[in-house]
């Protein structure tokens, strides 16, 4: 229905930049959702998109339309792009009933009554509240405003959806309901959406591409398991999964492109990544332990054990090397024992250390493209 | 090249963008009106007082009208009648204006500990009754004391001293500096108290307990803590109050003039009426330079102390009240009297007084209900009927509604606007400009911003009719003098209304007149409606700001009432004060109704 481009966008606040140079394509009805720490930037790029904020430079196109360029002093107004945001504080008018927040945008496009009244029947039976149509917005449970901000959202059937956070004031146990139906709701519409958020595992569940920002930055722009298969730099790495990756700076040992040491540890890479100092990223299940003192790999004392329901996070050291790993929730392991640890080769990440980029063996080129 | 391009192109289209904005085209015409109503009366009125006018010649035969001279400042500042006009009146407002702000801090700082931090009785009746005498219209209570002191040596009938103990008050008693500075205090302590007592609501009691742990005794705690805490607010309850007092004119007036005891503000109302127009001009600025330089003490001073107060409250914060134990209802009894003869007394006499038919007689046989319901009765006070047979007193009760109501509608909606474009365009000078003009009314004492207005539309200005005379300058400078306070009103309003609110809205295509008239006027409307409740009020009981500018046609209840005060017609002109007074009462009343509705509301929206 509406493919977005972006291009080169740039917004500043006085001197400081809160995007830089920002390009990205987000397909008609995609799911794109925008993660990164705070501060940097995803906030500032969704408000640009929706109109509230003018950028400095660059461009944007929302379905056959440039809503906003630099070069042509175009700035379509917010009302006129034709999009839907759900704000994290919902913004729900609270001097409306229920009813008349979700009508306000149909009264704008000054629909005629009777299909309005229709439109509104419907949208407040999908959501669930056509029992609460007449209350205030003050008279109702965090979920149930959530709802009427979605409701008010899918009134005007807008090709875009924008939200920002908008599950981030609801409990755990209601957002993971609320994700199933905001998902339902986007597949059913199939409006483009773009989403910020802070919560990983909304963006991995929820996404069907997901975009990391740093300082204004992209970092990268992947689809949720390949974002988390392979992080393009150290801070993709560290940022994504919990708990965190394991990165460890690592030197090539004398006259030898495949092996790396630290002193206290050794890793093969079985392939030459071609520099002498690399950070290998490995997640905490990609690592293997054993009581074992036949199986392969270095010995490590564990230093500590936590249960975690269904999963226990082993922490490990030798040396001044520390290692996660992360095992099932059955596991004899006890602190100050002695096991062998071992790394699921294919599954390791190298980085060039000297500039956090992901290096990839000859072989891989294909796969990081896609 | 395309490096400076860009920046450019990104200039001029927001250029563009900003030219068509509603909000923007608003601005610049309210910087423009108010530029021409707030600064421009101001100029005019120095270039006034700068320029030989035709009336001059009477004066000096060196006068060319038209040009350039400093004789109305070297008449004032120099001349044979300095003393006189400028010296003797400077001194007398600042003795009264110090001596009464002095003690309605007094009285309103040790009112606000009893009400706010001790657990005096009674609090919740008394509160009211000590808010009273700000809320009345300020001559009642220069009444109310004639009422009691009056002294026949000056002039009129004997007053209730002389009736009850037979001899004459002494005159010092009855008029000049004592009576106005008692009075003016009287009028003022409420105001003093509310500032006070709103400093002492903000004293966590934790900081007086934990000097408490460490050993210090009750003195030592009110010296080392309370009090320095409280100390700012007090001395800016010290100036404002004080620039307060320097420009009441009917007050010092009723009490003064009849022994030629004169302030800055009654000198220029006594210079106008003997038409020496640029002397009262002189005398005006005089008093808005006082003004001045008591906001900019404040400024300087207490501002940037108190500011660095304000992050005492933290979490957990506790206001104990301290138990007065066996001074409990000592201490209530002198609080009750004193309310009751500040805040009631005075009404009682001026109703009693207004239903005799000779002033000054009491007793039964003297009792009438002439001023009040009478007909024209050529041997009572001139033939002037009672105050509600009298067309007069109708029209100027028509007008006074009508004044009030207009110009707190228009204030308060002007103000709305105002403070929303200064709150939402906060990072655009022109915006902060606009803020600023809105606020300096405030620095004008009224009866000098009357006088402005008097030379503002004297004659027409291009499109500008004369205004002189009509009851479109009357709402106009109610307007403008209530800006400050309805700006301030409505800041708080758009302060608490999301950004996001209308955003919402903004996305859903709506423009900016929608949004103001369904998102933010709806939701400030509980706020504007107790500032418009205020202004009405205010409008109301006004009296300086609008006396240089009536004509019988646009006579309101407060000009007609003085002026009957002015003329010896006492009955009558309580009668008034009293209508005014009951009228401000139910505004006052219908007020505290709205705002407990407000709270009603606030606590919804919590929950
Ligand atoms: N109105 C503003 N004025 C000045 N700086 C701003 C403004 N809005 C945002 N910024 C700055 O721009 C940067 C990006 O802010 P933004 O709100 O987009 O972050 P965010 O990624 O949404 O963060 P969060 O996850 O905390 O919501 C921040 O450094 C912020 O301080
Ligand atoms: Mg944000």
């Amino acid at each position: 229905m509406a493919k977005i481009t972006v291009r080169n966008l740039t917004k500043r606040y006085g001197s400081a930049t809160a995007l830089n140079n920002v390009s990205l394509e987000i397909e008609s009805g995609e799911f794109l959702v925008l993660l990164g720490p705070s501060g940097c930037g995803k906030t500032t790029l969704l408000r640009c998109l929706a109109g509230l904020e003018t950028p400095d430079e660059g461009e944007i196109i929302i379905g056959d339309h440039v809503v906003f360029s630099s070069k042509n002093n175009t700035m379509v107004p917010p009302g006129k792009r034709n999009l839907g945001m759900v704000f994290q504080s919902y913004a729900l008018w609270p001097h409306m009933s229920v009813r008349d927040n979700v009508k306000f945008g149909l009264d704008v496009l000054k629909t005629p009554k009777g299909v309005a009244d229709e439109r509104l029947d419907q949208v407040l039976d999908d959501v669930g509240l056509a029992h609460l149509d007449g209350r205030y917005p003050s008279e109702l449970s965090g979920g149930q405003q959530q709802r009427v901000a979605l409701a008010r959202l899918l009134a005007t059937q807008p090709p875009v959806f924008l939200m920002d956070e908008p599950l981030s004031n609801l409990d755990a146990r209601l957002r993971m309901d609320m994700r199933v139906e905001l998902k339902r709701f986007q597949s059913d519409t199939g409006a483009t959406t773009v989403y910020v958020t802070h919560d990983q595992t909304e963006a991995m569940t929820m996404s069907t591409r997901v975009v990391v920002m740093k300082d204004g930055e992209i970092q990268q722009i992947s689809p949720p398991d390949q974002l988390y298969r392979q992080p393009e730099n150290t801070f993709v790495a560290d940022f994504i999964g919990m708990p965190r990756i394991n990165l460890v700076e690592l030197n090539a040992e004398d006259g030898r492109a495949t092996s790396f040491s630290n002193g206290d540890i050794r890793v093969e890479t079985g392939w030459a990544p071609g520099v002498q100092k690399v950070i290998i990223g490995a997640r905490p299940e990609d690592i293997t332990l054993s009581t074992d003192s036949g199986a392969p790999g270095e010995d490590y004392q564990i230093s500590a054990v936590l249960p975690n329901g269904p999963e226990t996070i082993i922490q490990l050291t030798k040396g001044q090397t520390v290692m996660i790993a992360r095992v099932g929730h059955d596991t004899e392991f006890a602190t100050g024992q002695t096991v062998k640890l071992s790394f699921k080769r294919q599954s390791l990440n190298i980085y060039n250390a000297k500039t956090g980029a992901l290096v990839t063996p000859p072989d891989m080129g294909v796969a990081k493209a896609g | 090249m395309s490096d400076i391009s860009v920046p450019a192109h990104g200039l001029r289209s927001r250029l563009h963008r900003s030219a068509t904005d509603p909000v923007n085209i608003l601005m610049l015409l309210l910087l423009a009106v108010l530029a021409y109503l707030v600064l421009w009366p101001f100029i005019q009125l120095t270039i006034e007082t700068l320029t030989w006018s035709q009336g001059d010649r009477r004066l000096s035969r060196d006068a060319v009208p038209g040009e350039f001279t400093w004789f109305h400042w070297l008449q004032a500042t120099t001349g044979p009648l300095s003393t006189k006009v400028l010296y003797g009146p400077l001194i007398n407002t600042m003795i009264t204006g110090i001596v009464s702000t002095i003690l309605a801090l007094l009285a309103g700082g040790v009112l606000a500990w009893c009400v706010v931090r001790s657990d005096m009785p009674g609090k919740r009746w008394l509160q009211p009754i000590l808010t009273l005498p700000y809320i009345l219209p300020s001559f009642a209570i220069a009444l109310a004391w004639e009422t009691v002191f009056r002294s026949p040596k000056v002039g009129g009938q004997p007053g209730l001293f002389e009736a009850l103990l037979g001899t004459a008050p002494p005159e010092w008693l009855s008029y000049g500096a004592v009576p106005i500075s008692i009075t003016l205090a009287i009028h003022y302590f409420p105001f003093a108290y509310l500032l006070v007592a709103g400093a002492l609501a903000t004293i966590d009691s934790q900081m007086e307990e934990g000097a408490l742990i460490s050993g210090a005794g009750r003195l030592m705690i009110l010296r080392r803590i309370t009090f320095p805490v409280v100390a700012p607010a007090f001395a800016a309850a010290f100036i404002l109050t004080f620039g307060k007092t320097i420009g009441q004119f009917a007050l010092p007036f009723l009490l003064g003039a009849p022994t030629q005891y004169h302030t800055v503000a009654t000198m220029v109302y006594a210079n106008l009426a003997l038409g020496l127009d640029s002397m009262a001009f002189v005398l005006a600025i005089v008093l808005i330079a006082m003004s001045l330089v008591a906001i900019w003490f404040s400024n300087r001073f207490v501002g940037k102390k108190s500011r660095r107060f304000e992050t005492i409250s933290g979490k957990g914060f506790r206001s104990r009240t301290i138990a007065l134990g066996a001074w409990r209802w000592p201490v209530f009894t002198a609080v009750a009297m004193f309310s009751f003869t500040v805040g009631i007394l005075p009404l009682i006499l001026l109703g009693v007084q207004s239903v005799m038919l000779i002033d000054g007689f009491y007793g039964l046989e003297n009792l009438t209900s002439h001023f009040w319901f009478g007909t024209s009765n050529p041997e009572i006070a001139f033939g002037e009927p009672g105050v509600l047979h009298n067309d007069i007193i109708l029209g100027a009760t028509w007008n006074t509604l009508k004044l009030a109501f207009i110009s707190a509608v228009i204030a308060s909606v002007v103000g709305l606007v105002i403070a929303y474009i200064s709150v939402r365009r906060a990072d655009n000078p022109l915006a902060r400009a606009l803020d600023q003009i809105s606020f300096i009314p405030f620095l004008f004492p009224t009866i000098a911003f009357g006088a402005m207005y008097l030379t503002l539309f004297a004659e027409p200005v291009g499109p500008i009719p004369a205004l002189y005379g009509t009851f479109t300058l009357l709402v106009l400078i109610s307007v403008v003098s209530r800006l400050p306070y309805s700006v301030k009103t409505g800041v708080t309003a758009v302060t608490q209304i999301g950004k996001e609110l209308e955003e919402a809205a903004e996305l859903a295509g709506a423009g900016w007149g929608m949004r103001f008239r369904r998102i933010i006027m709806p939701l400030a409307s509980s706020g504007v409606l107790s500032g418009m409740m205020v202004s009405f009020v205010g409008v109301m009981r006004e009296l300086s700001l609008i006396i240089l500018l009536i004509t019988p046609s646009t006579r309101v209840l407060m000009t007609v009432g003085f002026g009957y005060a002015e003329e010896g017609l006492s009955q009558l002109s309580n009668a008034l004060v009293l209508i005014v007074a009951v009228l401000t009462i139910i505004g006052e009343l219908i007020l505290m109704w709205i705002g407990k509705g407000k709270m009603a509301r606030l606590r919804d929206k919590q929950s």
